[in-house]
């Protein structure tokens, strides 16, 4: 099955890429990072009758259903030859993640590792290697699913994204850039260029996120859930988990909700408490209580809504010995 | 319409006229003759059309023609020399990994990559970096000993 027609244009400089967009913006127009989704999305979807049952919306219709492609497109606007686009750069406060950026560079970049765990986390869970080779950071977070992968934790880090057009950038938290399923405030003329997390000079913090889902590879989470926890002093080891004053806490929750979702009443039930099994399980209760899952093929709700207190549990866990070890192993 | 690209291929540079629908495991299999790339799923969750790009293991159902212009292009055509397979190849013969033989061009591809990496992966690392290759029939196990058979024999043979 070959995709329908669209022609293509693939500028090398990021203004030019944006002259290009001011002008010819508007239907039929939409931009490719790596492609890992837009071109899932152009083609038809063929579902054969053994999967239909488990599948709600499609569970009435033909033996064999056919179904036209999600996205249509006129011309595509290629990024990958915009050099400036790819790369991850540390500055003194700060480190900056190009939109091109690759999911593998994630990966494998030892900043990341080290200062944004949790976001290290995702992208070594994300689809398979062979799509991480392929799919961007910036791909992934404009897709806007509530259950992508690399934003839960940009959203518990804190992520800014920079959107830039003709007209200029603007910087945006990532919890106000998406606004529905596959809905983000990027203009038809906007780009996003990078991400950026600052580095707080805390004396301990850690971050991390969790995915539940069926394998190990090649699935969309069930629930996922990400968190970065700072303290006021480096947390200490005293019989199993205690210690350490919570300064600051942020908690995100993938695919309970139409968009990655903030709970910002879980983290601040931790502020100024000591980060023990007790405060753990208040604001894991509290994150439960805020998620809104529903039922489809991959879980029902209320079992969600049980994983998301397991989840947050488990991460908050994970953040806490990281920032103990100041060392990032993969969080389980 | 029809656009000129270059790239290369198996070593070999090539000049194609393709449109920009054309994903690069079609430009192989129906422009070049190529069909050693699979094509399985056409939406990325079998890796059966995996190729190298500049050494990197990719989805050449997810990647437009067009996007590989002056990139190098490996695919399972390029492994062997001439009648004499490549050590992994081998190692995937003698080991028992090919039944039906679909997914292994990709199989081959994506573990050659590693191997470029990691010359001696342990097995959790071999089945990390094939987990986005599926098999329908071996089970995997023949080719996770096939893999770590080929990294013996590429030491081997750079040794000698
Ligand atoms: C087999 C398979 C498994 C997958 N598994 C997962 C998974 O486990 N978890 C997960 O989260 N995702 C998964 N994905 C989805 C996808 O791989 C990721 O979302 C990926 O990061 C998308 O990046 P891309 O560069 O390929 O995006 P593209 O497909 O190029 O673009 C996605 C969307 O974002 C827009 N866009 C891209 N870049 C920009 C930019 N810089 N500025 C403005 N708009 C932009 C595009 O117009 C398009 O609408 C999977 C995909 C496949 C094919
Ligand atoms: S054909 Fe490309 S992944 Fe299946
Ligand atoms: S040998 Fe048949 S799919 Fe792997």
């Amino acid at each position: 099955m070959i995709l329908p027609r669209f022609d293509y244009y693939a500028p090398t400089g990021l203004d030019e890429a944006l002259s290009w967009l001011a002008e010819h913006h508007g239907s039929g127009v939409k931009i490719l990072g790596g492609g890992t989704d837009l071109l899932v999305d152009v083609r038809g979807k063929i579902i054969p009758d053994q999967h239909r049952p488990r599948c709600q919306e499609h569970r009435d219709g033909p033996w064999l259903a056919r179904y036209a492609p999600t996205e249509s497109i006129e011309i595509l606007l290629a990024l990958s030859r915009i050099t400036e686009l790819r790369g991850i750069a540390v500055e003194v406060n700060c480190v900056r993640i190009g939109a091109m950026t690759t999911i593998t560079d994630l990966e494998r970049s030892p900043v990341v590792r080290t200062r944004l765990a949790g976001l290290w986390d995702g992208a070594r869970q994300l689809g398979s290697p062979l799509v991480r080779n392929r799919g961007t950071y910036g791909g992934n977070l404009c897709n806007a699913r509530p259950a992508a992968d690399t934003a839960i934790p940009t959203l518990a880090l804190g992520g800014r994204l920079v959107l830039a057009s003709i007209r200029g950038e603007r910087t945006v938290d990532h919890s106000d850039f998406v606004t529905g399923p596959g809905e983000t405030i990027l203009e038809p003329d906007e780009i996003l260029k990078e991400v950026v997390f600052d580095l707080a000079n805390d004396p301990a913090m850690g971050s991390a996120y969790l995915k539940l889902s069926n394998r190990k590879a090649l699935e969309i989470a069930v629930v996922s859930a990400a968190a970065m926890v700072t303290f006021n002093s480096p947390p200490a080891e005293q019989g199993g988990i205690k210690g350490g004053v919570t300064k600051s806490a942020r908690i995100a929750l993938g695919a309970v909700a139409p968009t990655p979702l903030l709970v910002p009443e879980a983290g601040e039930a931790l502020v100024g408490k000591e980060l023990d099994s007790q405060s753990i399980s208040e604001a894991a209760r509290i994150a439960a209580g805020v998620a809104r899952p529903i039922t489809d093929h991959r879980g029902g709700d209320e079992y969600r809504r049980m994983m998301v207190e397991v989840l947050v549990r488990r991460v908050l866990m994970s953040c806490w010995e990281r920032a103990l070890a100041g060392t990032v192993e993969e969080a389980a | 319409m029809k656009r000129v690209i270059t790239l290369t291929v198996n070593g070999l540079s090539c000049e194609v006229a393709v449109e920009p629908r054309r994903t690069l495991a079609e430009l192989l299999r129906y422009d070049l003759g190529l069909t050693g790339t699979k094509i399985g799923c056409s939406i990325g969750d079998c890796g059966a059309c995996t190729v190298l790009i500049d050494g990197v293991p990719s989805l050449s159902c997810l990647v437009l023609a067009m996007e590989v212009e002056g990139r190098d292009i490996l695919t399972i055509e390029g492994l062997a020399d001439g009648l004499k397979l490549h050590p992994l190849q081998e190692a995937f013969v003698e080991v028992g990994a090919i039944q039906c033989g679909f997914c292994t061009p990709g199989m081959v591809l994506t573990a050659l990559a590693l191997l470029e990496d990691n010359p001696e992966p342990t097995e959790a690392e071999i089945r990390r970096a094939l987990s986005g290759n599926l098999c329908r029939c071996t089970g995997y196990q023949k080719i996770v000993e096939a893999v770590k058979e080929g990294s013996r024999k590429i030491q081997l043979e750079k040794k000698s």
